[in-house]
């Protein structure tokens, strides 16, 4: 079975979840919750079918390595991170609005390779820089930083929605603000992680931990972000407006030290 | 004065600002590149806009003046505000009283009192199962008046932000360390040769080395789509001529020797050598392999005619590489003409009775060796180590207290409850109402 055919079966269910969601939200019935939970659920499984079964084909090429290793992969994996964040906080957080946007977040990264046509989505060998014990450990703490992330800018951009123009769909706005607080103290810290095993992967690579490539200093942007946002609510107390806006700014950082770097300034990591 | 530095630097509200600021002005040195020649730079920006950055060092920003003051700021901040913070973390930690404090059921942030009319045993049995639940299992003391439990779980969570705020030191100390006391640069070395002198990056000059590097060969491997498989160097560490140890780098393998780090970086091809070219007899029809140097003559078999190659080009007009073959026969004017390699068009070169193919050459390869030290190293890791530590205490563990009183006398007892918790309070809280909801329905039985 062809790992791409799989993940388009995956884009496909990924957009039916978030419709189910929607459905459920807006007409508010209860029964249609499940359905939602089941069909992400089974979006999950298949995904990470796919993901091994490339990584088992790129062995029978003789190339084998983990599928984390180019813009495609990367792609897959960032969605597939989003649904995995979602399911493991969908206990703490019961609201199908949570799971509303994660699953359109994952339809949208997934569709954007078919969309575009220009991502490779072809197994590629690995390069010489890339064969490092550390790839796994910090593309996964990377890639579930992000996702936790992309979260939070969705509940923020919903809380200032929710202030602005008081739909009834919509959670409470202190909800809102619980879950993008919640959401980015746990992607902080896996932000960290992702920084710390890219810095004892650089120093292996490179002979230096840190060295002010644009990657390195766009995650340090990020971080430095987060890092106002989480001080700002726990020692000053801010909460609301002006922590959503923080969120906001952090998550476009995030982008850019996803996709910016690679694409509008130069640097070492011009692979992703 | 220092009072006022002092409030300054006891704000949380500089860290944020800093922080912000930090981020804000780091974006500049990942638009505008980092540490290329004046020159360069010259050519990139107007007169005007190269001064302005030229006097904020722009040019090497995280190295400048102004950004190793903020860094220097923040260092201050954070000493600053997590000394405010020592004193009640260990008053949080340290041991409990022995006495509890009554007023504690009237000011601690989650209060609940409530009646029961059951027998003493039966409240006390309760009360042991609704702190196991929410908190561990608890101490009891008995007061002549009343009774009480007590219990704490996790108090040292509390540790955790405090093991966060150190390791950012450590980390930033280990920076400077390494920025103070190592070096980081590279060294070009050709096949068989050997050198000790490192060019620091970013302008700063050379470095000798207490030792010659040997580089002993130099091998690229490509997969068969023509993307780079591996970048090896095999190299020896010399001293006075004499062999000191051998090693092989790769990319991600880097060879350390006396605390210096040695890693793949790039390579290069220095130079060609040894080329073999097919001569062809048309009139006999042999064949023979001249093994070849540039300029160096060689007589052709069977004739009195010399050959000799004067230019190599790795690409000649998109036909590969190619040779300068001159051939030299007495009595005529020389000839020249370019020679390709095996199974390309145009590859044999008819001259008269011979006929010429560039059979194979050698490459000469030069390998880039990026050579560092950077004594900072381990207080870094350290700091890394530290501060997953302390995100792991504060996140995973929350430091519970709980007092539990039963006074009052026989058929109207009162249960009061005071507990604090350092996050997650309004679960806690939900969890306490349940349990004594449950109490509540028990008793009614």
């Amino acid at each position: 079975m062809n790992d791409t055919f799989l993940i388009s079966i995956v884009t496909f269910i990924y957009f039916s979840a978030a419709f189910v969601f929607l459905i459920s939200i807006v007409f508010n019935k209860k029964s249609v919750d499940k359905w939602a939970l089941i069909i992400t659920v089974a979006g999950l499984i298949l995904q990470t079918s796919a993901i091994i079964i490339r990584w088992i084909h790129s062995y029978q090429l003789g190339i084998g390595h983990a599928p984390l290793s180019n813009f495609y992969e990367s792609l897959v994996f960032f969605s597939w991170s989003i649904i995995f964040v979602y399911l493991i906080m969908r206990k703490r957080y019961q609201n199908n609005l949570f799971g509303l946007l994660s699953a359109f977040f994952a339809f949208l990264i997934l569709a954007y390779p078919s969309l575009s046509g220009k991502v490779n989505c072809a197994i590629q060998p690995l390069i010489p820089a890339l064969q490092s014990n550390w790839l796994i450990s910090h593309v996964i703490s990377s890639f579930l930083a992000y996702a936790c992330f992309a979260i939070a800018f969705g509940t923020s951009v919903l809380y200032l929605l929710k202030i602005k123009m008081k739909p009834s769909m919509l959670p409470d706005a202190p909800f809102l603000d619980e879950v993008t607080y919640k959401m980015i103290s746990i992607g902080f810290v896996l932000l960290t992680l992702g920084i710390i095993t890219g810095a004892a992967w650089a120093d292996r690579a490179w002979g230096r931990y840190w060295g002010w490539d644009p990657k390195e200093t766009w995650s340090l942007i990020t971080w430095l972000i987060y890092g106002a946002f989480l001080h700002a609510r726990l020692a000053r107390g801010w909460r609301g407006v002006k922590m959503s806006l923080v969120s906001i700014i952090g998550f476009i950082a995030v982008i850019f030290t996803y996709l910016g770097v690679n694409y509008v300034l130069s640097g070492l990591h011009s692979y992703l | 004065m220092i009072k006022k530095l002092h409030k300054l630097f006891s704000s949380v509200k500089l860290a944020i600002f800093l922080f912000l600021f930090l981020a804000a002005t780091s974006i500049l040195g990942t638009i505008i590149q980092q540490g290329l020649s004046m020159e360069r730079y010259k050519a990139l920006y107007s007169p005007g806009v190269f001064s302005v950055l030229k006097l904020f060092n722009i040019f090497n920003m995280y190295h400048s003046w102004w950004f190793t003051t903020l860094l220097i700021l923040l260092s201050i901040n954070i000493i600053v505000c997590t000394f405010k913070q020592v004193p009640r973390i260990i008053r949080l930690i340290s041991p409990e009283k022995k006495e509890v404090d009554d007023s504690i059921f009237k000011s601690s942030q989650i209060r609940k009192t409530f009646q029961s009319q059951k027998r003493l045993s039966d409240i006390e049995r309760q009360a042991e199962i609704i702190i196991k639940s929410l908190v561990g299992t608890p101490v009891k003391m008995v007061r002549d008046d009343a009774i009480y439990f007590q219990a704490e779980k996790g108090k040292y969570s509390r540790l955790g932000m405090i093991f966060v705020h150190i390791s950012i030191l450590l980390i930033l100390a280990g920076g400077l360390t390494g920025t103070i006391l190592g070096f980081n640069g590279q060294m070009n070395i050709v096949e068989g040769e050997k050198s000790d002198t490192v060019t620091l990056f970013g302008g700063e000059g050379t470095k000798k080395l207490d030792f010659d590097v040997r580089c002993d060969d130099f091998t690229v491997e490509f997969y068969e789509t023509g993307m780079p498989k591996e970048y090896k160097t095999d190299l020896t560490i010399m001293n006075d001529g004499k062999k000191v140890v051998s090693g092989t780098i790769r990319v991600n393998h880097p060879f350390i020797y006396q605390g210096l780090k040695f890693c793949q970086a790039t390579y290069g091809i220095a130079g060609v050598s040894d080329f073999k070219v097919v001569t062809k007899n048309n009139g006999t029809g042999d064949e023979t392999v001249l093994k070849l140097n540039m300029m160096k003559k060689v007589s052709l078999p069977g004739s009195n005619a010399s050959f000799a190659i004067a230019r190599f080009v790795t690409d000649h007009g998109g036909m590969g590489p190619a040779v300068l073959g001159v051939l030299l026969e007495p009595g005529k004017a020389h000839d020249i003409f370019w020679i390709f390699q095996n199974g390309r068009n145009l590859n044999q070169q008819q001259k008269g009775y011979f006929a010429f193919t560039l059979q194979d050459f050698s490459r000469l390869y030069y390998t880039g060796i990026q050579v560092s030290k950077d004594p900072g190293v381990p207080l870094v890791w350290i700091g890394f180590c530290l501060i997953m530590m302390g995100f792991i205490l504060s996140l995973f563990f929350t430091h519970k207290r709980i007092w539990l009183r039963i006074s009052g006398s026989q058929d109207k007892y009162e249960i009061s409850i005071a507990a604090s918790v350092s996050k997650n309070r309004k679960s806690f809280e939900e969890q306490l109402a349940g349990l004594t909801r449950e109490a509540a329905v028990e008793q009614t039985k």
